[in-house]
């Protein structure tokens, strides 16, 4: 019983998405919604075209992906295969740390520290950009991507690595040649929980990337993504509105790309288990 | 020209080595910048006053109470539920389509982003259960998120109790319950308990969730029951950090100081009970 | 003598693949009854079918019937089933409780005694009975996982004997001890003849010809010969039988 709780909870969520966001979906048309390059809502006639949006959040999440997927790789083999016992430990509970940090307070120091820093460095007219975001989320999905990657590692048998050894090759090759290849459809997996992660991170994002709703042209400008025009917009705007119905069918969107990453992880996960 | 490999061991480890160190540094860097500034903010008065001059002065106590409030709150609806699912789960479920579905929805439930649980608790909980922008929308919809993260990390210290403990009892003519009641519960305790202290971490520092359903820019009194609209800790850090103008740095540097200790004191206490248990482990 | 189970033409599977082969037999009362054979033979197939341990394995199915005095088990209910036949394991399996608190833990959940003046009368007999009191008397409420693991497995047929059952299976329980530990298991087992039915698995031919009264042979999930246990080993009547005793395979 209890279980069925949380099948009918995926449903009642999409459930309540789709009808809150059906008649607008239907009136305004989904293309036109998906396509659309102009998300102006609250002007007449309003347009809500969340292209500008899905580029933001596709850009920021791309640039977290570069800075994220070779750090949290190289880390997790760091920790599992490299470090002695005690530093492990302590790197492990550091990681741990660093996940229980609440996005607010990573978008607080975003805002106070990062975003001047970019403004400076790149001479830019201001910092709250594409670029920050990425730094931001990048930090914040790697907890994510290094302890599954490195569970994924660590469970790769001994005797694939003895073997290599007894082979004469270095603790090096094998670790390259061996232990990452077996620890792959692990380490895939947790890239795409990470990525998961970065989609779906809204505070810390609004915070840092200035949140204006243009088709960027490179990651040195503000955006804004799905997740930020949600939490922004929300407070503003007339239940019932078309408005509020947009941001709901923002909302299905969104739950429909974690679905889908979600049941691609989830694959790779499967894989390792047999 | 080849290197050698031995040389190349070195200079990998090595470049690892710095690697993890950067990805390392920034919890520290926001750890230190946090307690640097924001210790000097921290005063009795600060903790156990309410905010004055529209917000920019005062204390933060009602947030404080507000955040313990939405915490106690999901606790009481999540612990009893998130548990049982597990035990079904993991002790009676047979491995069927039902309980297969029943695991998608779980990975999925993770999964979803946490605004769009702010969305769906203010249109379930607020608009059409009428309960309104109080404690009780925001503790549900964040009880509705971590569920699926109270009921993996309780099956997971299910799953790590020997299955030969259930025969062993099983085989006593104990009952099925009896011998999840007294044997397979007691040695999973620990488990359970760092599993349910870290979501209480995490439900802490949450804000996209509450945003639409419990939280209020400003109340000025505490609240009287859990139909009240309440301050939020984290929604009060991120509301005078970008739109309160002339807001003095050194407050938003205590609030973000108070709630770090809150979270990383509740996530601490978690890791340290593990590592209690597997000290002591006695299977 | 009477006959206190009775086996009918017992099939088990596991994955559809047979393991064990039309059982007809019959265990008397207070005998033991030494099973033998080579592994995978269904030796611990068959006790964890005679006390229905295998019930929650997906993977199992079986057809045919088997009686304890004229009823059959599987119409029980597997509670009242396991009170009757209790099961010894191979490898000791203490429950992570006190020493005292393993042993009076199956008798409250079975709703048997409450009294604390019973419970330590409890404690004391079965323990007496297993020639563990006087080793153990002083930390009766120190963790059961602490004691050696000859202590531990007489502390597990204590734990059964505290419930009273009619009969005991044993599935290869000395297989993880020492000498000196399976001695004194053995003792105790012999000594727990006179009052209850013993069904003793093992795959070690000289403990099955010290111990049991019968002894049955076990080959590819078929029983190859039954019979007396002196009789059994100084002229058996099969020739794998003999093969296998005189240490030729298995």
């Amino acid at each position: 019983m209890c279980g069925m709780l949380s099948v009918i909870f995926v449903i009642l969520i999409f459930g309540f998405l789709f009808v809150e966001s059906f008649t607008f979906l239907k009136n305004f048309g989904i293309f036109r919604f998906i396509t659309g390059k102009h998300w102006f809502p609250a002007s007449n006639p309003p347009s809500f075209g969340i292209l500008p949006l899905i580029i933001g959040s596709i850009l920021i999440t791309f640039g977290a992906c570069i800075i994220a997927i070779p750090i949290s790789i190289m880390s997790a083999l760091f920790i599992s295969e490299i470090a002695p016992e005690n530093l492990r430990d302590f790197l492990k509970f550091l990681i741990e740390l660093m996940a229980a940090i609440p996005s607010v307070i990573i978008g607080f120091i975003g805002m106070i520290i990062l975003v001047p820093f970019i403004k400076k460095t790149f001479n830019l007219s201001t910092g709250l950009t594409a670029f920050s975001g990425s730094i931001v989320l990048a930090f914040m999905s790697m907890p994510t991507m290094i302890s599954i990657s490195e569970d994924a590692i660590h469970s790769v048998p001994w005797k694939y690595k003895e073997g290599a050894i007894a082979l004469g090759a270095t603790k090096w090759q094998t670790i390259r040649k061996v232990v990452l290849k077996a620890a792959m459809p692990g380490i895939i997996a947790a890239i795409m929980l990470g990525i998961g992660r970065i989609i779906g991170e809204t505070m810390a994002v609004m915070m840092v990337t200035g949140n204006a709703s243009n088709i960027p042209k490179t990651i040195f400008v503000p955006v804004r993504t799905m997740t930020a025009t949600i939490a922004a917009e929300m407070g503003e705007t007339v239940r019932g509105s078309m408005h509020y119905r947009s941001l709901f069918a923002i909302g299905l969107i969104l739950f429909l790309i974690t679905f889908i990453i979600n049941l691609i992880a989830d694959l790779f996960l499967r894989k390792i288990r047999r | 020209m080849k290197l050698n490999p031995k040389l190349t061991q070195k200079i990998s480890y090595f470049i690892l080595f710095l690697v993890t160190v950067f990805a390392i540094i920034p919890v520290i860097i926001i750890i230190s910048v946090i307690v640097k500034n924001g210790l000097p903010a921290i005063t009795l008065e600060f903790l156990t006053s309410f905010p004055k001059n529209g917000i920019r002065g005062g204390g933060i106590f009602p947030a404080i109470i507000g955040t313990f409030a939405i915490i106690i709150c999901s606790i009481v609806i999540i612990c009893p539920i998130g548990i049982l699912a597990a035990i079904y789960l993991n002790e009676y479920a047979g491995n069927n389509l039902l309980t297969k579905i029943i695991k998608l929805a779980i990975i999925n439930l993770a999964n979803i982003p946490s605004v769009v649980y702010g969305l769906f608790g203010f249109s379930i909980f607020v608009v059409f259960l009428r309960l309104g922008v109080s404690i009780i929308s925001g503790a549900l919809t964040l009880s509705i998120m971590e569920l699926p993260v109270i009921i993996t990390t309780t099956q997971n210290a299910l799953n790590s109790v020997p299955s030969s403990f259930r025969e062993a009892s099983l085989s006593l003519g104990v009952s099925h319950w009896q011998t999840i009641r007294y044997v397979v519960l007691p040695s999973a305790v620990p488990g359970i308990l760092t599993g349910t202290i870290l979501s209480i971490a995490r439900i802490s520092g949450e804000t996209a969730p509450i945003l639409f359903t419990a939280a209020v820019f400003y109340v000025p009194h505490l609240p009287h029951s859990i139909f009240d609209q309440v301050m939020i800790l984290p929604y009060h850090l991120y509301i005078t950090s970008t739109n309160v103008p002339y807001m003095p740095q050194k407050l938003v540097f205590g609030i973000a100081l108070v709630l770090l200790i809150m979270v990383l004191t509740i996530s601490s206490i978690s890791i340290i009970i593990r590592i209690y248990f597997r000290k002591h482990k006695k299977w | 003598m009477v006959e206190k189970i009775i086996v009918e033409n017992l099939n088990c599977y596991y994955n559809k693949n047979c393991i064990l082969d039309s059982l007809n037999f019959s265990i008397l009362k207070n005998e033991i009854l030494n099973i033998i054979g080579p592994a995978n033979s269904g030796k611990t197939t068959f006790l964890r079918t005679l006390n229905r341990m295998n019930d929650y394995n997906t993977y199992y199915s079986r057809n045919g019937n088997i009686y304890l005095d004229k009823l059959n088990i599987f119409n029980m209910s597997v509670e009242k089933l396991r009170r009757r036949i209790g099961m010894l394991f191979a490898m000791p399996i203490p429950l992570p409780m006190s020493i005292y608190e393993n042993i009076v833990f199956a008798p409250k959940c079975l709703g048997l005694i409450f009294e604390k003046s019973k419970q330590d009368y409890i404690v004391e007999c079965v323990l007496k009975a297993v020639f563990l009191w006087n080793e153990v008397k002083d930390r009766l409420n120190k963790s059961a996982m602490e004691i050696s693991g000859g202590q531990q497995q007489r502390l597990c047929i204590a734990r059964i004997l505290a419930i009273n059952p009619e009969i005991i299976l044993f599935d290869e329980p000395c297989s993880g001890l020492d000498p000196i530990s399976t001695a004194k298991v053995e003792e105790t087992i012999i000594e727990l003849k006179k009052k209850y039915t013993i069904v003793f698995v093992t795959n070690n031919v000289k403990q099955a010809s010290r111990i049991g009264d019968r002894t049955a042979f076990f080959l590819m999930g078929k029983i190859i010969e039954i019979n007396k246990t002196e009789e059994f080993f100084i002229s058996p009547k099969q020739k794998k039988t003999a093969d296998y005793i005189s240490g030729r395979f298995g």
